[in-house]
């Protein structure tokens, strides 16, 4: 339609270079329409005339709109714009062969949809013009000699749509390529296609056409797009998932979603999908079990009519290490919440509750040691020491017991060490015991109100926040509505203690209501590697002496709370990798942070890897230090093989042995096809955008052969495209005169 | 000689001064209710010690034992003296933020549950309904502490088993060992000395009835945690209660006290 009235795509207008063919100059243009404007102007103030003043405004606007437009076209606009020189450039030709190319509607897949619009409406039109080279692209591209489908590689198990088009243009620079033709659902599952890649494409300054194939929604199919999921979990642990769930959102659809190792479920419970609501992200908790490697299998269940049901679930790795965390815990007074935290994790398998507690003055009693020197010489005077532990408790002890040396270590076990700290309230701690003037002061979430009687034995009752009930601390149910009722039921605590100001990046977890207002109870936040969190109680153990002895919820909370504590507290050697789960992604990043007994950073290391796949030999890696950053050391490894990978770290120095880390990671092949597998026609259109090219429906190729010619790219010339002999300036022309004898005509005078 | 009359009056005399010399230092020492010289129910004054304190002494008021001539249950025994003297103790000598005296608990109100260390005198006297027994096993099962003291012999310990029966069928009551926890949370306390009530001034014996052992017997939880403390064949209650009494031994008192406080710490750590 466009080319109909302006005689050229618009591709050709917004390349080109607009010009006037004439040759004579733009001021005389200038000077010749003012000139009869003005002359028109003159005649229709002085001759006479029947019409009103309106009316001979508007018909001498028309007429001088008239005779300007005239003048333009005598100047011969036209566009000067770069085209490829017939026969002399090849055009590529890229089809899609990955296995969402195989999904389709009406029993015709998107690879035929896609085959039958290239043969019929665009190869013919460039034969002749330009030399089209085929390819049938998945991973890689592959140059096939036509997309009859006996040409055309099998369906390959990833599509990798940005590198196969930069793997084209690098083949190509022999050839004088003047375009892309880039037809695919636009399903990226690389994982690469960003802004890099998308750079070096545009370097080659080649437009690259996109045609969208597949429909854009699915109706009917749900899709388990995302399982975000710790790494590694602690012995029996409980562990949350949040899936990420997708369907079409037209209407409401029951489904379940499923957690399994091997083939007993973990955890199962039904969600609704609702319309209007196409991303709906759920919770799903389960007990990691005892240490070892777990392989999940997290499902939702398929619709009955679904087409595509491979989306339907993922796969995750999740290491369950065998050491038992240790946090120390220093009590500066007999009380209950001691021995009812104590009671808590005592047979707990991942945490160890290592106590030390001022029974009189100067006299403390031990539990959890493991051997009788430890804490013999009551807290730790070293960062050695302190730092063996994963986590730190200090409970209603006033700060100057502590030395400045010691307060200094406690917070560098924070910062540098990365582990947890959690202040509780009491007589003696927090502000009543002078916390606020202590080194500690910057690492706490709140401020801390200075005065004594800031702890308060009255009884209140506890409040769950918008957060804490996101939290995994505070889920006694994963039903949010029943672990809401399961707070609101806990009798009042015993106690708690007065806070001051927030820190910008707390996070308020639990609340306390007290005088119409809600206090802050459990706040926590990020400080350097680790985490501080002060709860502002010592009285939970009214929660366990106030509810039947069958009652888990106080054990619970303390055992998840502990947890908390200590999941994520480093060892001294930190292997990550890039992702756990390489669906058809067999390139696997490894990053190991390497620190020091004393947790600085390890610049001197030698770090090897082992990755030992589930069959075949085990092979070993050199780690080299990453740029920049110091005690980093990275290496890459393909992972060729399907199955789970076994990746064991070992950092040390001349000297000693540093530490070491182990992960283990799921190669997965022949399923990222299945997931986004409605069209993505964002990504193409972007693509073509960027390279100056454009996006294209499937049924409107019809102009797509006459746009590929404006390229800067291949052999072009310098073309002229005369602009005056549009139909759409006659149809202008002829427009301006019929509305003035439109207004002569309304004014009586035709 | 003596006539008949003088013989009579010197019997008299010598009756009066047998009958009223004991009863005038027993009453010293117990008055009409209790050495505050106060008779009545103690759970009707308004004794409460500071609630802002962590640990409070509460005295287990179970509803049976009550004697006739004295106007109060057995369970009140060596109240209030025994809970003044050893709360200072405790206070004195340890870490513990304690209340001053102690509360009364009964084993039906809810209230139990706010206090996870009870102390029971006198349980050779005690007779615990099913329902009371129920409540008892609960308050234990959820994590309570529970220590008995003054009962002596045979007949009083068939007495208190029957109600610890109910309590706890299945369990076995057992001595405690020499390694346990317990004895050693502050004290290190080897030594198995029998701690006498304050009939041992005038009787001159540690012991009362046919109990001559003394016996440090506990019931363990699932976790082998100590919930509930017997202690059989002495009385540490009358030697809180007389620690500022000269007659009574010092060194009784200060063994009483440390007993006392190991419990309290034991329950307050395990």
């Amino acid at each position: 339609m466009f080319e109909l009235f302006f005689k050229y795509p618009l591709a050709a207008f917004r390349k080109g270079e607009f010009l006037f063919a004439s040759g004579w100059p733009v001021w005389l243009l200038a000077a010749l329409a003012t000139l009869a404007c003005g002359a028109l102007l003159w005649r229709a103030r002085t001759a006479p005339s029947r019409l009103g003043t309106r009316a001979l405004g508007a018909v001498w606007a028309l007429q001088a709109a008239t005779a300007c437009l005239v003048l333009f076209m005598v100047w011969q606009p036209a566009l000067a714009i770069q085209s490829l020189k017939s026969r002399q450039n090849a055009v590529a030709v890229m089809l899609d062969t990955s296995r969402s190319m195989s999904f389709g509607v009406d029993g015709q897949s998107r690879l035929q949809q896609a085959a039958t619009a290239l043969g019929e409406r665009v190869l013919p039109a460039l034969e002749g013009k330009f030399r089209p080279l085929l390819y049938g692209f998945g991973g890689t591209p592959r140059r096939v000699e036509s997309i009859a489908p006996e040409d055309l590689p099998p369906p390959a198990p990833s599509s990798g749509v940005g590198e196969s088009v930069l793997s084209v243009l690098r083949e190509s620079t022999a050839v004088p390529l003047g375009a892309v033709l880039l037809a695919s659902d636009g399903s990226d599952n690389s994982g690469r296609f960003g802004r890099e890649l998308m750079a070096e494409i545009r370097k080659y300054n080649v437009p690259v056409h996109t045609i969208g194939v597949g429909r854009e929604r699915i109706p009917g199919d749900i899709e388990l797009a995302e399982v975000a999921v710790a790494a590694r979990a602690l012995p029996r642990s409980r562990v949350s998932a949040q899936l990420t769930l997708r369907h079409d959102g037209q209407q409401d659809r029951e489904t379940r979603v499923t957690v399994r190792d091997g083939s007993s479920v973990l955890a199962s419970q039904p969600v609704t999908l609702r319309a209007g609501e196409p991303v709906r992200r759920e919770w799903i908790d389960f007990g990691a079990g005892e240490s070892g490697v777990r392989d999940l299998a997290f499902s939702a269940a398929p619709l009955a009519d679904e087409e595509i049901t491979g989306n339907n679930a993922r796969r995750h790795v999740l290491d369950v290490p065998r050491r038992r965390r240790r946090i120390l815990y220093a009590e500066g007074e007999p009380r209950w919440q001691y021995k009812f935290m104590r009671r808590a994790v005592h047979k707990d398998a991942s945490v160890q509750l290592v106590t030390m507690l001022r029974t009189s003055t100067n006299k403390f009693y031990r539990q959890g040691v493991d051997t009788p020197e430890e804490l013999e010489d009551g807290f730790p005077d070293s960062e050695e020491a302190l730092f063996a532990y994963d986590a730190l408790i200090i409970g209603s002890f006033e700060a100057a017991f502590f030395t400045p040396k010691q307060q200094v270590a406690i917070r560098d076990f924070v910062s540098r060490r990365g582990g947890s700290l959690l202040m509780l309230a009491g007589p003696n701690g927090l502000g009543a015991g002078g916390w606020q003037n202590s080194e500690l002061v910057d690492a706490l979430p709140a401020a801390l109100a200075p005065d004594e009687s800031s702890f308060q034995r009255e009884k209140v009752k506890v409040e769950l926040t918008r957060q804490g009930r996101d939290s995994l601390i505070c889920r006694l149910d994963p039903d949010p509505q029943r672990n809401a009722t399961l707070w609101e039921e806990l009798p009042e605590l015993a106690d708690f203690q007065r806070l001051g100001a927030l820190k910008p990046a707390a996070v308020t977890l639990l609340g306390v209501r007290y005088d119409r207002d809600v206090l802050p109870l459990l706040v926590r936040q990020n400080y350097g590697r680790g985490r501080a969190a002060i709860f502002a109680t010592g009285g939970t153990w009214r929660w366990r002496m106030g509810l039947p002895s069958d009652d888990v919820r106080h054990d619970m909370f303390w055992r998840q709370f502990l947890r908390s504590l200590v999941a994520d507290t480093p060892g001294p050697v930190r292997l990550t990798s890039d992702r756990t789960n390489y669906a058809d992604v067999s390139r696997v990043r490894l990053r190991a942070e390497v620190r020091t007994k004393a947790y600085e950073p390890a610049g001197n290391a030698r770090v090897t890897v082992v990755v030992t796949p589930e069959e075949g030999a085990a092979q070993t890696l050199d780690l080299r230090p990453a740029a920049g950053e110091l005690g980093v050391y990275e290496t890459e490894f393909e992972a060729s093989a399907v199955g789970v990978y076994r990746v064991e770290a070992t950092a040390r120095t001349e000297r000693e042995r540093l530490g070491a880390d182990t992960l283990h990671l799921r190669r997965e092949g022949g399923v990222a096809e299945y997931f986004r597998p409605e069209r993505n026609a964002g990504l193409l259109a972007r693509l073509a955008e960027e390279t100056g090219g454009r996006y294209w429906e499937l049924d409107e190729l019809e102009g797509l052969p006459g746009e590929i010619r404006f390229s800067e790219a291949g052999i072009t010339a310098r073309e002229l495209l005369d602009l005056w002999d549009m139909p759409a300036l006659f149809l202008l022309l002829i427009a301006l005169r019929a509305a003035e004898w439109l207004v002569r005509r309304k004014a009586g005078i035709v | 000689m003596y006539s008949l009359k003088m013989r009579r009056l010197a019997a008299a005399g010598a009756a009066l001064v047998l009958f009223v010399v004991p009863a005038s230092q027993a009453f010293q020492f117990w008055g009409w209710g209790g050495r505050g010289g106060r008779g009545g129910d103690p759970r009707a004054w308004d004794f409460d010690p500071d609630p802002r304190a962590e640990f409070q002494f509460a005295r287990y008021a179970y509803g049976s034992g009550e004697w006739g001539g004295r106007r109060r249950g057995s369970w009140q025994t060596d109240w209030p003296d025994a809970e003044y003297h050893l709360t200072n103790g405790i206070e004195r000598l340890t870490a513990i933020d304690t209340a001053y005296g102690g509360k009364f608990v009964e084993p039906l109100n809810e209230e139990l549950f706010d206090y996870p260390w009870i102390y029971a005198v006198e349980v050779g006297r005690w007779h615990l309904s099913e329902v009371e027994a129920e409540r008892l096993r609960e308050y234990l099962l959820r994590g309570g502490f529970l220590m008995v003291d003054d009962f002596h012999g045979s007949y009083e310990w068939a007495s208190f088993l029957a109600s610890m029966q109910r309590v706890f069928p299945d369990r076995k009551i057992v001595e405690i060992p020499e390694n346990d926890p317990l004895l050693h949370t502050l004290y290190d306390l080897d030594q198995r000395t029998q701690i006498p009530g304050i009939q041992y001034l005038w009787s001159g014996q540690p012991y009362e009835e046919d109990g001559y052992t003394p016996h440090w017997r506990g019931i363990y939880d699932d976790e082998d945690r100590l919930m509930v403390a017997i202690n059989f064949n002495m009385d540490l209650g009358d030697a809180w209660e007389h620690a500022d009494l000269p007659e009574y031994p010092e060194n009784m008192t200060a063994l009483a006290y440390r007993f006392a406080i190991n419990y309290v710490i034991y329950a307050m750590t395990h």
